[in-house]
């Protein structure tokens, strides 16, 4: 796939970017080059150190490992000790025990949905300091990449393993039934219209229990999760879905469910892959789930054990075609330290950079399926390559560039997501089995989410 | 009559006393700071703790606010929730397990040829922890990959999912990992069982089951009353099943004992330390007051051998 | 009646080792196959490999020997000298040692997983297992067999010139020796089923992760292969299924103590 390329690439970027940041270090660096500045690394004789909390899952382990290991032969002023977690959450725990041990790294990459945490904690050097004071460019970046990890102005990391929900199909039951297995639906109501034909062939739907889909449909028709510009203005204090919009997705998903086109999973335990399981097994015919799941499910469906399944690929359902709103991304950023020593500060950023640059990029995303996070990345052979022979994985690129960048399609920040995602799936659930309508599952769900923020926001004392 | 010298041997008399109680004392340290630190120490914490509102992240002061994080606590619906899902739990587990025990006791306390086999395959799910139990049912009770449909349970939704069936189904779970301990113990305390008794009740004519209700049962009444306490506080203890088997849908699917509910307090984005010293509270004064209730009622209907 | 509880017991177990051995694609048809005509073995291997298995039987069996020495070492010589030995508080301090029993080990959970954070423990084999290095019940069974043996042993012995150290490795021991073994098997079955605290001071990249918190890796990641998630509980259970038949005896003896008088 001329990854060696990419990798030869990579290394002439890197030290074009060394050699240019040196150069761009504003006069008088030598008395104070100000936090984080290129020039503190070339002052050290010896290679700097750094240790960094990685969250890669087995199979994108092995890609981080490489492009890593290429950093560090291509140059000698830092080097990166790379420190597999096993999983986000893993990430976030060991880093909360760190800050009361001081066993913390100098640079981590903490999930979306930690992002207040991590402002939170006071233990985070944020980006923009570093952008500031070597004068980086970022338009070539994504802007709705760069905008999730924004608040207040302030750019608190860089966006590094990204993904947004998509849908996968099936091409032949989509045939069976009579509809055009190259045009996947593209809002919400014409899934459940599209589900309708499925089942009269045989075929359900699958839809999987994540609140992230409620907020990624609210995004579609730029709404915001929470108030104060979802959390990005000031703190979320408050739910701010419980209006028209809001109403309109629970009464879809209510129809969806109980009218039995569609068949719920949850996303934790024993039996969250069942939704992609039943797409291998023809069981079902569609279901929305992460784009970061694409490589595994094609290598699965390419194994030759499932005949009757021609994978299909297509864009998040938003929803409505009236409306323009965005698709907002979900996955990880990179996080540098504050008691990192300064020299290791700007060794972080210098990693930083050279993830996020374009070779890289293309490299990472073509090994592991992620969002490219660079424009220019996917220009580069590697990527043209890849799209080109298999176009399934343009898709989540592709949706995400064309959607509007605002607060409400940036993604909510919020302290204790993980209760208030909660909150939104009790009340979806006792909606689907429980016969809530929607119009009051939406209100529980509302009231509920409100309470866990100010909960929140109580014990942080503000 | 011994002349006793009342100077030198007392004097080497407390030498060696005092040496002795050195070597005492040198003895049940290790043993003594372990437990003064891993189970005294937190244990008295969690009283302190629970008076003050933590903040979600260590490097935060806490702020003190008495008994009213408690208050908050216990009357919360989670909690009450949670404690129902305990209890619930621990009166299917719990009577389930004994029975079935001593039903795998009874069956194979018998002399027959190759009963040997029979005891070791009564025995073997000892080998097997919560996790692996968990982890072999979920799979079982997957809708998509398990054994269910064809069993023709087609629950909507699927047990694991299901408000009304879930804290069954991990109590049934529970139960199968149990049998083994089960019949160990049941067995046990059967070999004790004087077989001279039980014959005389069959040579008088006693039924099988008059035998079983009459004789048997009562005879083995202490066994049973030390398996019912044991069995209780462990039941209590029960979460490796529950994180594996409903994990963080528990408190959807009522399936939240106060083990996981604790759990959840102390791990997560945001941790309430302050939260988890309350309910730490509550789960050790249930186990207690469950274990005295046993022993003050209970007990009085134990036969004990003369 | 027998054969009924035996297929009772045995199916779960019996369907967990067919289905591993089947290809993934078979487990979920309709019905299910009962027996592996062409098994697949491969199961093992990856949950061994990839599934990192391997690894965390050793993690599992490192910290249940260290849980279990420790355990054996503090109760030996705490139950010697509260049998053997005069101190003053004797009888108070045995009583904090039954103590420890009333106290579950959930009930101390929140302010151990700060300490042995604090202490620089998270993610160690030490914060994994000194928490249990002593054990109260152990104390107490270990202190009652040895106050089952004659009564002049001990004044015989110190006639002939034995110290305690002697005495309690010499004779005492050896004569306990049903109670130690039967302690150590049940000491070793705890350790090596714990899941709640290697789950909260754990969960890191397999440097310290125990067989039983594999398990639940195991399941998150091996998606649609189901025959290598059973696969790895054959393989957890395995050594225990080894202890059950070797050590039987022990066994029944460390898990009926206390309750048959």
């Amino acid at each position: 796939m001329g990854t060696a390329g990419a990798f030869v690439g990579t290394g002439a970027l890197t030290l074009a970017i060394l050699v240019g940041t040196g150069g761009g270090a504003p006069a008088g660096a030598a008395s104070n080059p100000g936090t984080c500045a290129a020039s503190l690394l070339t002052k050290s004789a010896r290679p700097v150190n750094i240790v960094f909390w990685e969250s890669t899952s087995q199979s994108n382990a092995t890609t981080l490992t490489n492009l890593t290991n290429a950093f560090n032969s291509m140059q000698h002023s830092v080097h990166v000790t790379l420190v597999q977690q096993g999983g986000s959450d893993v990430t976030w725990e060991k880093y909360q025990a760190g800050l009361s041990n001081g066993q913390l790294p100098d640079l981590a990459q903490i999930q979306d949905t930690d992002l207040q945490g991590a402002i939170d904690t006071g233990s985070i050097l944020p980006a923009q300091t570093c952008i500031n004071t070597n004068h980086f460019p970022t338009s070539d970046f994504v802007p709705q990449l760069l905008s999730y990890w924004k608040v207040r102005g302030v750019q608190w990391a860089l966006p590094f393993a990204v993904s947004n929900p998509i849908l996968y199909y099936n091409k032949l039951a989509f045939s069976k039934a009579g509809l055009n297995p190259d045009q996947p639906p593209a809002t919400l109501p014409q899934m459940l219209t599209d589900a309708m034909a499925l089942k009269k062939a045989g075929y359900g739907s699958a839809l999987k229990l994540d609140s992230w889909h409620l907020e990624t449909w609210l995004a579609s028709a730029n709404q915001s999760f929470v108030n104060n510009s979802n959390g990005r203005q000031g703190r979320a204090s408050a739910a701010a879905f419980n209006g028209a919009t809001g109403r309109k997705i629970f009464t879809l998903l209510d129809s969806f469910v109980r009218s039995g086109l569609a068949t719920t999973n949850s996303s934790t335990g024993p039996s969250s892959f069942d939704n992609l399981l039943g797409v291998g097994n023809g069981k079902y015919a569609m279901t929305i789930d992460t784009s970061g799941a694409l490589g595994t499910i094609q290598s699965l469906l390419n194994g030759g054990h499932y005949p009757n399944v021609k994978l299909g690929v297509g864009g998040f359902p938003v929803l409505s075609a009236k409306t323009k709103g965005g698709i907002e991304p979900g996955g990880s950023a990179l996080y540098i330290m504050k008691k990192s020593s300064p020299a290791k500060q700007a060794a972080a950023w210098q990693y930083v950079t050279y993830l996020d640059g374009t070779q890289s990029q293309a490299a990472w995303s073509a090994g592991t399926g992620y969002i490219p996070v660079r424009k220019s990345s996917t220009k580069t052979a590697t990527l043209q390559t890849l799209w080109h022979s298999n176009p399934a994985f343009a898709v989540a690129y592709q949706q995400q560039v064309s959607g509007i960048t605002t607060a409400a399609t940036s993604g909510s920040v919020i302290g204790d997501y993980n209760d208030v995602r909660t909150a939104v799936l009790n009340a979806e659930m006792s909606m689907f089995q429980s016969g809530v309508s929607p119009a009051a599952a939406l209100a529980a769900a509302s009231a509920q989410v409100t309470s866990a923020l100010q909960n929140y926001n109580q014990r942080i004392g503000s | 009559m011994t002349f006793v010298d009342l100077h030198r041997p007392l004097r080497r008399f407390s030498t060696r006393r005092r040496r002795e109680a050195l070597i005492g004392y040198a003895f049940i340290l290790p043993p003594l700071l372990v437990f003064s630190v891993f189970t005294f120490y937190p244990f008295l914490h969690n009283f302190k703790q629970a008076l003050y509102e933590t903040p979600p992240f260590p490097n935060q002061p806490s702020r003190y606010v008495g008994l009213h994080q408690a208050g908050h606590v216990l009357s919360s619906s989670q909690f009450l929730q949670s404690l129902t899902s305990t209890i619930l739990f621990t009166l299917i587990v719990v009577p389930l397990g004994l029975f079935a025990g001593l039903l795998l006791a009874v069956a194979a306390h018998r002399r027959l040829r190759g009963i040997g086999i029979y005891r070791t395959i009564f025995s073997s799910t000892v080998v097997t922890s919560v996790a692996i139990a968990a982890v072999i049912f979920g799979t079982f009770m997957d809708p998509v990959v398990g054994l269910l449909p064809w069993l023709g349970i087609n629950t909507s939704p699927p047990l694991l999912e299901n408000p009304t069936w879930a804290l069954l189904a991990v109590a049934l779970v529970t139960v199968w990992q149990g049998l083994g301990l089960s019949f160990i113990i049941m067995s046990a305390g059967l070999q004790s069982v004087p077989d001279d008794v039980l014959e005389a009740a069959e040579i008088d004519g006693a039924s099988p089951a008059a035998r079983f209700w009459h004789v048997t049962v009562p005879l083995l009444s202490p066994i049973l009353f030390f398996a019912l306490v044991i069995g209780t506080i462990s039941a209590f203890q029960s979460f490796g099943q529950i994180d594996l088997l409903t994990g963080a849908n528990s408190a959807y699917l009522h399936t939240d004992v106060l083990t996981y509910l604790i759990y959840q307090n102390i791990q997560g984005q945001a941790p309430n330390p302050g939260t988890a010293s309350v309910l730490s509270i509550a789960l050790f004064v249930m186990t207690l007051m469950l274990t005295l209730i046993q022993l003050r009622f209970v007990e009085l209907r134990v036969h004990y051998a003369q | 009646m027998l054969s009924v509880l035996t297929l009772i017991v045995l199916i779960p177990l019996y369907v967990t080792v067919v289905n591993s051995l089947l290809q993934p694609s078979l487990i979920a048809h309709q019905p299910p196959p009962l027996f592996p005509v062409h098994p697949v073995w491969n199961a093992y291997s990856t949950a061994w490999t990839q599934g990192d298995l391997g690894i965390y039987l050793r993690n599992s069996a490192i910290a249940t020997a260290i849980i279990v020495s420790g355990q054996l070492l503090t109760t030996i010589f705490a139950a010697y000298a509260f049998a053997y030995l005069a101190f003053p508080f004797k009888r108070t301090l045995f009583v904090v040692f039954l103590s420890t029993m009333m106290i579950p080990f959930e009930v101390t959970l929140v302010s151990n997983l700060a300490t042995v954070t604090q202490l620089g423990w998270y993610n160690t084999f030490a914060g994994l297992t000194v928490p249990f290095l002593a054990t109260g019940f152990g104390t107490f069974l270990l202190r009652q067999s040895f106050l089952q043996l004659p009564g002049d042993l001990r004044e015989a012995a110190q006639l002939d010139g034995y110290g305690h150290i002697r005495f309690l490795f010499r004779i005492a021991l050896p004569l306990a020796r049903p109670t130690v073994a039967a302690l150590a098997v049940f000491s070793f079955l705890g350790a090596w089923n714990q899941y709640l605290w290697p789950l909260v001071v754990t969960g890191d990249n397999n440097a310290i992760r125990t067989v039983q918190i594999g398990l639940k890796q195991l399941q998150a990641t091996q998606a649609n292969q189901v025959n290598v998630t059973l696969a790895g509980t054959i393989i957890a259970a395995a050594p225990l299924l080894v202890l059950l038949i070797v050590f039987q005896k022990q066994l029944v003896r460390g898990l009926t103590a206390g309750a048959v008088k």
